[in-house]
């Protein structure tokens, strides 16, 4: 089964510091870019929901066409946003908090400036993995 | 996720941070010292609050956010709470714990010497040692609480030891 996925995550500043295309779809140029353009018109929307719940897992927050975005915020504020067309809110909450993990691991690097891109290649298998497990 | 050291390595490895800071990188500059010293322990705080809030829900307000300062971030640092928060209400926190675990180590009477100015400049220059090892524990609050999203600025307190004061000023 085919999905489209798109995934990323977003500091506190409102900065982009991840970004993947991890459906298992064929990619084409265009929806690139407009799952992207997506994911941040629902920015503001997580911006008014995050304070309104202490939960961490956002489940779909948004829609467009048949594509769901949901958010995942951390106590720092950072967001994992991810756009899908499944409806598995168990397995996409699995992935968030295990990408949440990779990430908590990613900022222990003292070496690495909170807020700025994950440039490591790690990070990214690893991410493309846990997608192609939990969506 | 989180392997655990001795608490020996950790004591021995504070003492030779503020001692290589102070006597070697910044000798005679202690501003610029503890400066460097508050900046790694923000770093410090800024990942340890990440990673102990895995776990459990967002704070609503600034409140909580102390709170969990004093109950869980505390307990998992310094095998305790802290013993005391006092607040006004605008913005300014008190942190009181009556037995900081890194400075039980330090000695805090000095035996009366040779007349009452000597030991006065003694117990100054005993008062700045210490202070410079309080550095670490405020950068450590100060970051835990910038990644929380609270702005602020701590200091320490240390009249009546081995009880020690933290002074959390929120930058409205």
């Amino acid at each position: 089964m085919t999905t489209t996925a798109c995934f990323i995550i977003v500091s506190r500043n409102d900065i982009p510091i991840y970004e993947a295309e991890v459906g298992s779809a064929a990619k084409r140029e265009d929806a690139a870019q407009l799952h992207q353009f997506i994911l941040h018109a629902a920015l503001d929307i997580v911006q008014d929901l995050a304070w309104t719940t202490s939960a961490m897992f956002l489940k779909a927050i948004d829609r467009f066409n048949d594509l769901v975005v949901s958010v995942y915020v951390t106590a720092g504020h950072t967001r994992f946003m991810l756009l899908h067309d499944s409806r598995n809110d168990d397995g996409i909450k699995s992935f968030f908090q295990e990408v949440h993990e990779l990430y908590i691991k990613i900022l222990l690097n003292p070496l690495y400036l909170p807020g700025s891109r994950i440039t490591s290649s790690h990070f990214d298998t690893k991410v493309r993995a846990l997608a192609r497990k939990y969506l | 996720m989180g392997r655990e050291v001795s608490e020996s390595c950790i004591d021995s490895l504070l003492t030779e941070m503020v001692s290589t800071y102070c006597n070697r990188f910044y000798a005679n500059k202690p501003e610029l010292a503890a400066r460097r010293i508050e900046a790694i322990g923000y770093q410090v705080g800024h990942q340890l609050s990440e990673r102990y809030t895995l776990e459990r829900p967002r704070f609503s307000d600034h409140l909580e956010a102390i709170k969990f300062i004093c109950k869980d971030f505390w307990s998992v640092l310094f095998k305790k709470q802290i013993d005391n928060l006092k607040t006004n209400h605008r913005g300014t926190f008190v942190l009181q714990d009556n037995r900081f675990r890194w400075l039980t180590r330090m000695s805090i009477d000095l035996s009366p010497k040779n007349g009452a100015s000597e030991e006065a400049s003694i117990m100054a220059d005993n008062k700045g040692v210490q202070s410079m090892h309080l550095y670490f524990p405020c950068g450590i609050i100060r970051g835990a609480l910038s990644n929380l999203g609270i702005p602020c600025a701590v200091s320490a307190d240390i009249s009546n030891l081995p009880a020690c004061s933290f002074v959390v000023r929120i930058k409205a």
